[in-house]
């Protein structure tokens, strides 16, 4: 099957600053896909150039294979929630759903049925009438995101649209909406910066860095293997390691750090003998180990603070630098000031190019 | 003691104010007081009161028909002024930096613009395209002298308006002229309401242009300035006093109506 959306070395640039640079990317039909990345990365360009708000310096924009890259937003069948929902105010909730399906010339009967549909989706059949200032912010969100899917778009965008709700409120949209792509089995383009956000509800997070794509996955994958320090400080916490390759195959690496021992999983480039890379190891992946063994290290707690479900601590290494742990219940009762036995499982530990190293 | 010490400056700022409402109107309410005398001229004691002036005004045919020449002209202007105003006000809305504020102001020059001024420059203007005098003449006059309000109106409108509005409609399959129309416009509903009001007031209290650019057929303001040229009396007082009311009562609601959309 053909992917719904492409962007071939889309580039968007005002005046001197690259707000996107030589894109590729290629998103599949039916998926919820995810632009990821700090504020200025370019995820938010990419987004009003497929949704026609932005004409792209040089390259191509396919729309299930179709060029689309010049046409104007109302010659596209794709739509957008936007961040301020962007309802209008002197319409009630069915005439604003009804909108798009009004242009595209429904006749009045189809467009009733598809606004009750669309409103029995998300629970607010009793709401049609309402005008958008007597809403909540949520039942906005909702109403926001019918219009946009009414006329039933080959694509949805989704320009943070869940930054404007409270936090608890937030959490269950991330699982309404991801429900609501399920079950429409419509293509989602969200666009975030909240890497939590984008793990809920995502099937592919795209990590963009700087007008560039730095990564791109199922979250499991990019939390797990990150590609790049970027990518491994963005997505989660981490502890970055300084180490040298000793060697390499298929089943794992191994590494000398602080003049040990240690493993990690293969990486995703080709590493050779001697190259400095960087160990991503999660604060969840340090264990402490009850007696001192071969394999793990020594170090000294120097903060623990209790976070309800789980204990935060900063431990401090022979070589002065200083580690996250993430403690669950049970696992350890060790106190500030301790000195303790740690390692990793080389399998929840991955190897990164050194950046600065390479230069 | 010290309370009423400290309140000094505020107790004459309250009676200043006061002072300034009596001198408002203590002139009106004199005006309208003679409307009801029952006697040729206007002077105290009032003596008998009477209804009599505003029965005779009501069927005085000139005065009717000053009225309706005077809603006629306040029409044809609301219409003209309104179109071109909302017009120029998205104009400049979508000007950006130093050309929209050169734009802003030259659109806003005929509202400061003295009466007299315009009024001769106007004349001299239609009498160089050999336009005669009458109601196009004065329509254009009043014209001019509206659109401002309106383009001031609309575009604070304007710039309260969310950008994304015109997006969002644009995305659901609305080319420009359509978003306008179903979604900038009915935005800007309010503030056109009120402007047209702006407008009507404007238009049916205008003097001096009207002198200058009409025909035979008086307007109201012309109208009462005639009659006072031939001496005051308490007909021309009923006259004020009921247009001042219809007026006042259209004001009122302009501005009540331009609050509760604003709320909305």
């Amino acid at each position: 099957m053909d992917p719904v959306v492409q962007f071939q070395n889309v580039t968007k640039a005002y005046g001197q600053a690259v707000a996107v640079d030589d894109l590729n990317l290629t998103i599949q039909a039916g998926k919820f896909v995810t632009l990821l990345g700090p504020s200025g990365c370019g995820k938010s360009t990419t987004l009003r150039m497929l949704g026609g708000f932005e004409i792209p310096n040089s390259g191509r924009i396919l729309l299930a294979g179709k060029d689309v890259t010049r046409l104007p937003p109302n010659k596209r069948n794709v739509n957008i929630v936007f961040q301020d929902y962007a309802l209008f105010p002197h319409m009630n909730v069915a005439r604003n759903i009804a909108f798009g399906l009004e242009l595209k010339g429904l006749d009045s009967s189809a467009i009733h049925k598809r606004v009750m549909e669309l409103l029995a989706l998300v629970q607010l059949q009793d709401y049609a009438a309402r005008m958008p200032s007597e809403l909540s912010g949520g039942q906005r969100q909702r109403v926001a995101l019918m219009r946009a899917l009414a006329p039933d778009p080959q694509v949805l965008l989704l320009d943070e649209p869940l930054s404007a709700l409270d936090a608890k409120l937030r959490q269950q949209m991330q699982i309404e909406l991801k429900s609501i792509q399920e079950r429409t089995g419509k293509t989602f383009l969200f666009v975030t910066h909240d890497q939590e956000e984008a793990l809920t509800m995502s099937d592919q997070i795209v990590v963009m860095n700087n007008g560039k794509v730095e990564q791109m996955g199922d979250p499991h994958t990019l939390y797990s293997r990150p590609q790049s320090v970027f990518v491994a400080n963005f997505i989660g916490d981490a502890n970055l390691l300084r180490a040298k390759v000793v060697g390499a195959d298929a089943q794992g690496t191994a590494l000398t750090w602080n003049g040990r021992q240690v493993g990690a999983l293969p990486s995703a480039h080709a590493m050779k003998q001697g190259d400095s890379v960087l160990i991503v190891v999660r604060p969840e992946a340090l264990r402490f180990l009850s007696v001192p063994s071969g394999e793990g290290f020594a170090g000294k707690i120097r903060k623990r603070v209790f976070k309800g479900n789980h204990t935060s601590m900063t431990i401090e290494v022979d070589d002065g630098s200083q580690l996250n742990a993430l403690v669950h219940p049970g696992e350890s009762e060790a106190i500030s000031g301790e000195d303790v036995w740690l390692g990793w499982n080389p399998r929840a530990a991955t190897v990164i190019r050194d950046e600065s190293a390479a230069g | 003691m010290r309370t009423m010490l400290a309140d000094a400056p505020r107790t004459a700022l309250t009676m200043a104010y006061w002072g300034f409402v009596l001198y408002l109107f203590l002139p009106l309410t004199l005006m309208m007081a003679m409307s009801f005398k029952n006697a040729a001229f206007i002077a105290f004691p009032i003596g008998d009161w009477t209804f009599d002036w505003y029965l005779k005004v009501m069927q005085d045919k000139p005065f009717l028909e000053a009225c309706a020449y005077s809603v006629l002209v306040a029409g044809l202007t609301t219409l003209a002024a309104t179109v071109i105003g909302v017009w120029i006000a998205m104009l400049i809305a979508t000007t950006e930096g130093r050309w929209g504020a050169v734009l802003f102001a030259l659109a806003c020059l005929p509202a400061v613009v003295p009466g007299m001024i315009s009024a001769i420059s106007l004349r001299i203007f239609i009498s160089t395209i050999d336009m005669p005098t009458g109601t196009s003449a004065i329509v254009l006059g009043h014209t001019v002298h509206a659109v401002p309000f309106v383009v001031v109106m609309a575009l604070t409108r304007l710039r309260s308006m969310p950008a994304n509005l015109v997006d969002a409609a644009r995305d659901l399959g609305a080319d420009s002229v359509v978003a306008f129309f179903r979604v900038t416009l009915p935005y800007l509903g309010p503030a056109i309401g009120g402007g047209m009001i702006f407008c009507i007031l404007l238009s049916i209290d205008d003097f001096v242009r009207t002198f200058f650019l009409g025909g035979y057929r008086p307007t109201l303001p012309m109208l009462i300035f005639a009659k006072v040229q031939g001496g005051m009396s308490p007909e021309i007082n009923a006259m004020a006093t009921l247009v001042l009311l219809v007026t006042g009562a259209v004001g009122l609601y302009a501005e009540y109506y331009t609050r509760r959309s604003r709320s909305r």
